[in-house]
């Protein structure tokens, strides 16, 4: 049964200071290691917030002259299109699995995430090639059927080409957290509208729609910082945003001061974006109070009213996945062996290796904070591990600065020891897979964040209150029943930073070791060289690996008891 | 149960630790040699990703038995990185496309001076720095690429005659972001000054057939689909294209033909991708072999026709494609200068709305 807590706070504060006081020493233990945690992720990020400070300059005066207003116009219009979108189709197609069967429903329930397994850089690279002047679609029209339409209709490198590109590829975030979110917790409130005699219209806008408001958000806010931070796809459509402003401003005016006024700007508007979550999602809460959650029993749609949500449902999975799958793997054939097998596979095993351990570290690091927002009271301790999430705001160059000049600082600190090691070189930390790493872990917590939080949100702290009313310690309770419990959100949260770690490109690119390629910097070599087709094979391992975690992850979720 | 906790915090560290030592231990075959005898390897940092580039490498160790450690990546990144990485940085050669770059590496202080009489023999002056910084290795023209079927060659003469009212809605080119299009305006601020750049980009923008898109082999795609009748851009593209894998893009490149502006007055814009030896750089013997290596005639071949450009080495002669393409006059002016006015020429594509 789902119950609506309103006032959830008070029963949790007493039981709070009755345990503060019994086991301090243990609240201890999990605070101080998040606020380290906190720390760290959010140390990088002040280098940019110290920047607003900063007096402005010339290149900033010249920038809001000129210039500026452009690129927040862009930036706007691409994620609130984007985001509408998103919702528009996620919100629909969540729905359709969660409430209906028809024919290819179960297939297309996790066939739907596949797009997410296609960086939005290589679906636009791929995309272009399909509908360029010398892609499939205009070569087909002209020599198959001897007509030559306007150019300018197959047209994708603008504005609504690039939306089309990113609502294709970044749609996943929130349809599947909507769809987990319905199948699971909507049953009793959405049988209750259909016995009142709601029809399934009201209640999709009277039932649905409010209910998952949380899932759509925390879906579509991923959705836009995607957009935000996206610095590919951009670039390649000829599309000014604000992170083409802060690049411009770095590399080309040589200005860091004015970049990182633009990247504080952003993060200021990405802080507004955060807060409006919040303020929207307000006070209310969904909770499980009992263990068995039912899932809503489907209606079956018979006729064309089937025959249409298998269409709708198999049409953006061809957009989204099989189109684009089809013609990378064309143009694999087609340039097949341009990179030596061996070489591959050391490509495979690097993207696979670093994207495993960042995945593993944020969980870890993402259970504990998470954990810790639950257990201490305060507004602090709930607006601290949102502020983490920042990372994801900034764009990805901007990070590595910040990574590389805390590593070098750490480096010089350590100094003393290498030398004591015997270490003839004074950079270690700085020329290791460890400064990578790190930098995914601060780019990606917030992914992994917020699927780990939506799980501790969704169960709540009842079990954990009785768990410790019956005298078990909290970290004993943390691993017997949340962890437990947690298990969908973790593997989940996994699965999401593994596939983004393994699409990441700017930081992959500026802070590998010597001699490290993966798949992503080799496909991305070949795509800025517009060798668009050499490009493919890497790519096409990306999307392979991403879309096998995918599987994994339903065929793990199916048989867990949803 | 506290235990547990700490246990998950240990193995955290211990895994991010263990990628510091996975590395560490490779590395540590090369501190031995290094401690040993002179080190045997140079450390490049390349913007330059072609696949037959790891096969010079490859064969400069066969040679001299020095391995190259390369990091592959962006340009402006890699710069960042060896200026953050300051003295301590393990870069020894920095390799990268577009002179503009090299001053900017030079600018900040990141090249040292490096003087070889067999680099003063391979690379002409006019492609080396000034201060011996940076040496050229390979050079691309900045060209007017056009519709055989809709434009004569009779028709064309400068840069600064794709402004007059002819040309209104004809003219393709890609992003002002770009800093092929950024060193051609530093260049036309060179030769013509600052107001009549000025004056050209903006007429250029009011000849543009659409707003800025894709890269350049995009502009020769859109003269085949005849949405612009000529583009501004790179050789080198219409090479790989009349070698691409896709007999449609071949076709493309076929129906364009190619003409190199400005032969009676400044000369057609070229430009270099060139190498440098860091200042901080451990290895320096090394790294001016390197340069060496891949200015000789034995690399330069390979190295140029990669990317069917011209080799900087005069006693090495370009591919027949190139040559088909005719020998052109060069814009004289020293390579420097485009680094040194590419602030100024993003200014004003800002100001003249060159997206």
């Amino acid at each position: 049964m789902l119950r609506v807590k309103r006032n959830k706070g008070f029963l949790v504060e007493e039981l709070g200071c009755w345990t503060v006081q019994r086991k301090l020493s243990n609240v201890n233990a999990w605070t101080v290691s998040a606020v380290i945690i906190m720390a760290l992720l959010f140390l990088p990020n002040l280098t940019i917030v110290s920047g607003i400070f900063s007096p402005s300059n010339d290149n900033w005066a010249h920038m809001k002259e000129f210039v500026l207003g452009s690129f927040i116009k862009t930036s706007l219009i691409l994620i609130g299109a984007t985001g509408f979108l998103t919702i528009a189709i996620g919100l629909s197609l969540a729905w359709l699995i969660a409430q209906y069967q028809f024919p290819l429903r179960n297939f297309l329930k996790w066939a739907l995430v596949l797009p997410l397994s296609i960086p939005p850089f290589i679906g636009a690279y791929t995309y272009h090639g399909i509908f360029n002047y010398t892609g499939v679609i205009q070569t087909t029209l002209r020599d198959g059927f001897g007509k030559d339409l306007n150019p300018a209709y197959f047209d994708i490198m603008n504005i609504p080409g690039a939306v089309f590109i990113y609502t294709l590829f970044l749609y996943p975030y929130v349809y599947s957290i909507t769809r987990i979110f319905l199948s699971q917790q909507s049953a009793s409130l959405i049988e209750s509208a259909r016995m009142l005699g709601k029809g399934p219209v009201n209640i999709f806008f009277q039932v649905v729609i409010p209910i998952s408001r949380v899932a759509i958000i925390g879906g579509s806010s991923l959705v836009v910082l995607e957009v935000l931070n996206d610095y590919g796809v951009v670039k390649y459509y000829g599309i000014q945003t604000f992170t083409t402003g802060i690049f411009q401003s770095w590399f080309g005016l040589g200005d860091i001061e004015t970049s990182i006024k633009l990247a504080a700007s952003l993060m200021g508007f990405v802080i507004f974006i955060l807060m409006a979550e919040k303020l929207l999602r307000g006070r209310r809460q969904y909770n499980y109070s009992t263990t068995k959650v039912r899932p809503l029993p489907l209606i079956r749609l018979k006729g064309w009213k089937a025959f249409m949500a298998t269409g709708y449902g198999l049409l953006i999975l061809s957009l989204g996945f099989l189109i684009p799958v089809v013609q990378l793997i064309d143009w694999t054939i087609l340039t097949f062996g341009t990179i030596p097998t061996e070489e591959f596979l050391i490509y495979v095993k690097n993207s696979v290796t670093v994207a495993g351990i960042s995945a593993t570290v944020i969980i870890i690091f993402a259970l504990i904070v998470g954990n810790f927002s639950r257990l201490v009271h305060g507004k602090a301790a709930k607006l601290l591990p949102k502020l983490t999430i920042l990372g994801y705001s900034i764009p990805g160059a901007v990070i590595a600065v910040a990574v590389v000049t805390a590593f070098i600082g750490l480096d010089g600190f350590l100094a003393p020891l290498y030398r004591l090691l015997g270490v003839d070189h004074t950079l270690v930390l700085s020329v290791s897979l460890a400064m990578l790493i790190s930098a995914y872990i601060i780019r990606f917590f917030a992914i992994g964040y917020n699927s780990i939080e939506s799980g501790y949100d969704k169960i709540g702290t009842d079990f954990r209150d009785a768990s410790r009313l019956l005298g078990v310690g909290l970290t004993k309770t943390f691993f017997r029943i949340d962890v437990p419990m947690l298990k969908g959100a973790i593997v989940s949260g996994f699965i999401l930073v593994f596939i983004d770690v393994l699409k990441e490109i700017p930081l992959t690119l500026i802070l590998r070791p010597f001699n490290f390629d993966t798949l992503s910097t080799k496909a991305f070599q070949y795509a800025s060289d517009e060798k668009i087709m050499e490009a493919s094979q890497a790519s096409l391992v990306i999307v392979g690996i991403s879309a096998l975690a995918i599987v994994v992850f339903y065929k793990f979720l199916e048989k867990e008891p949803e | 149960m506290k235990k547990a906790l700490l246990l998950v915090l240990t193995i955290a560290l211990a895994v991010l630790s263990a990628c510091g030592n996975e590395t560490a231990t490779k590395d540590e075959p090369n501190n031995q040699a290094k401690e040993a005898e002179e080190s045997k390897e140079v450390n490049l940092y390349t913007a330059r990703h072609y696949d037959v580039d790891d096969q010079l490498y490859k064969k400069f160790e066969e040679n001299t038995g020095i391995k190259v450690n390369v990091i592959k990546g962006e340009a402006d990144e890699l710069l960042e990185r060896i200026k953050r990485e300051g003295d301590a940085s393990q870069a020894d050669v920095f390799l990268t496309a577009d002179a503009g770059r090299l001053f900017r590496a030079k600018d900040e202080g990141l090249l040292q001076s490096v003087t070889s009489d067999l680099l003063d023999e391979q690379v002409p002056e006019n492609f080396q720095d000034d201060d011996q910084m940076w040496y050229g290795l390979t050079k691309r023209a900045r060209v007017i690429v056009y519709n055989k079927e809709t434009v004569k060659p009779e028709e064309l003469s400068t840069y600064e005659a794709l402004t007059d009212d002819k040309w209104k809605g004809r003219v393709l080119i890609r992003s002002s972001e770009n800093i092929y299009n950024q060193s051609l305006l530093a260049s036309f601020i060179e030769t013509n000054g600052e107001e009549k750049a000025k004056d050209w980009a903006a007429g250029l923008v009011d000849n543009f057939a659409r707003d800025p898109e894709g890269g350049d082999r995009d502009q020769a795609k859109a003269i085949a689909a005849g949405i612009g009748d000529v583009a501004i851009m790179n050789t080198y593209y219409l090479g790989q294209m009349l070698n691409s894998e896709d007999p449609e893009e071949v076709k493309v490149a076929e129906s364009l033909g190619i003409f190199f502006p400005n032969q009676e007055t400044t000369g057609t814009h070229v430009n270099v991708s060139g190498a440098g030896v860091v200042k901080s750089a451990k290895n320096k013997d090394n790294a001016i072999q390197l340069l060496e290596f891949l200015s000789s005639p034995e690399a330069q071949g390979q190295f140029a026709e990669a990317n069917y450009e011209y080799p900087v080495n005069d006693s090495v002669e370009p591919t027949e494609l190139l040559k088909s393409w005719g020998e052109f006059k060069e814009q004289d002016i020293p390579l420097s200068v485009l680094g040194d006015n590419n602030a100024k020429a993003i200014l004003i594509f800002n100001e003249v709305g060159w997206k």
